[in-house]
């Protein structure tokens, strides 16, 4: 039996999805991804999905709306301008900027 | 807990809904967080109007995204305030949809054309910013915590805003024009935005004591002016004649002249009365309205899933 393991790195972060392990039973496949994949990696926590739980739509069945491009929601994008007249806008800019970075690392 | 306590323990972050506060606080503090949740919502009516006007794709999606963030705000201090136990959310709705709800004078004129976007979204939004970013310490912690939010997606909306306005600040002669016949029109009630000076506001005193507001109209405005008139001038705006603001080098302030502004129309709009105040809370009263069938389909949903009482 295929189990899906997710690991998450640091309190407060998402699960991600990191590989998988074969195993009979729940038990043996949580002793399995530990060893695995907790071990290489920093990690503060484990989910293990069997894998005929996990289900999937791809793109040949739906038109996903992630593709249009977001940059026009985000202040670091308007680089014409300059946000050091106001340290209420240049603050504001520079958590965006922390927020995105965040994401692209997750 | 009574309001001379409420006064000495006043600061950022000081009050939660686990404290019993006077009716005083809890009012004092609807009045402000509804007014700042209406607010919200008018302009983003406003701004709607920007969606159309936008000349590119670019833009028109950057106008939504800002729309649907001023709503997203209103809904985040409606819930604010809703925590004080003086209003439901609801109650506060129907409220500004009758006409009873205030907001801020900006939006009270309705706008039709595309050199007003650098007016709102520049100007009144970095008002409006610089005003917010105060509030991160206001005492009541709900509204302080939203405030962190909101800063967070503003940094977008006043960048977004100057970019117009260089934009069409270095287009042609004519673009240049409109932009500041519309400046004209627009400055005053700008410079109205902070409200009447400090000697003539009913509620700021008592805002500052028990610590909602920790920074007065007057030296919200001269902020303002000490950060965005040099921005006016550098995209060559003029500054109309009236009202007068000189700077003095001495005290590093600009000197108003209060008495040059309109203050019967900030006084009529204050009360909803203005003919500008109709026009936009009759659109927002139809939005209302017409979006009523899916409140309704909600609360039936919800009410669907109940689980049925047991006949015995």
């Amino acid at each position: 039996m295929i189990w899906e393991v997710f690991r998450q790195a640091k309190p407060g972060k998402y699960h991600q999805h990191c590989g998988n392990v074969h195993a009979p039973d729940r038990e043996m496949a949580k002793l399995f991804a530990q060893i695995q994949h907790g071990r290489r990696m920093q990690t503060n926590s484990l989910w293990v999905v069997p894998q005929e739980e996990v289900s999937e739509v791809d793109s040949d069945e739906a038109a996903f709306g992630g593709a249009t491009d977001k940059a026009y929601r985000w202040a670091m994008t308007y680089n014409r301008v300059d946000a050091s007249f106001a340290a209420e806008v240049e603050e504001s800019e520079e958590e965006q900027r922390e927020a995105a970075k965040a994401q692209e690392e997750a | 807990m009574d309001i001379e306590e409420v006064k000495e323990r006043a600061g950022p972050r000081a009050f939660s809904p686990k404290d019993d506060l006077p009716e005083e606080y809890r009012k004092a503090a609807t009045r402000m967080i509804q007014f700042h949740a209406n607010s919200e919502v008018m302009g983003g009516y406003l701004d709607k109007q920007f969606t159309r006007q936008a000349p590119s794709l670019d833009r028109k999606l950057a106008c939504t995204a800002k729309v649907q963030d001023e709503i997203g705000h209103a809904q985040l201090l409606y819930r604010a305030a809703e925590t004080l136990g003086v209003k439901t959310r609801e109650e506060m709705l129907d409220e500004l949809e009758a006409g009873e709800g205030k907001f801020l004078n900006c939006f009270h004129y309705p706008v039709d054309s595309w050199y007003e976007a650098p007016m709102i979204d520049f100007f009144v939004d970095g008002g409006a910013m610089r005003r917010q970013a105060t509030l991160k310490a206001t005492s009541w912690e709900p509204y302080a915590h939203a405030m962190d939010k909101v800063c967070f997606e503003e940094g977008f909306h006043v960048k977004h805003g100057e970019d117009i306005l260089r934009e069409l600040m270095g287009s042609s002669r004519a673009n240049q024009e409109k932009v500041q016949k519309t400046f004209d029109v627009w400055w005053p009630r700008i410079v109205q935005f902070f409200g009447p000076p400090n000697k003539d506001s009913k509620h700021n005193d008592f805002a500052q004591q028990v610590g909602l507001k920790t920074v007065s109209n007057d030296e919200l405005r001269q902020a303002f002016l000490n950060a965005y008139i040099p921005k006016a001038e550098k995209y060559g705006l003029e500054l109309p004649e009236v009202p007068k603001i000189e700077y003095d080098e001495r005290s590093e302030r600009y000197e108003l002249e209060y008495d040059d502004l309109d203050w019967e129309e900030f006084w009529t709009i204050a009360k909803n009365d203005f003919q500008g105040s109709d026009e936009q809370i009759g659109s927002r009263r139809k939005r209302h309205e017409a979006v009523a069938w899916v409140r309704e389909s909600m609360d039936a949903w919800e009410t669907s899933q109940r689980a049925p009482q047991a006949a015995d």
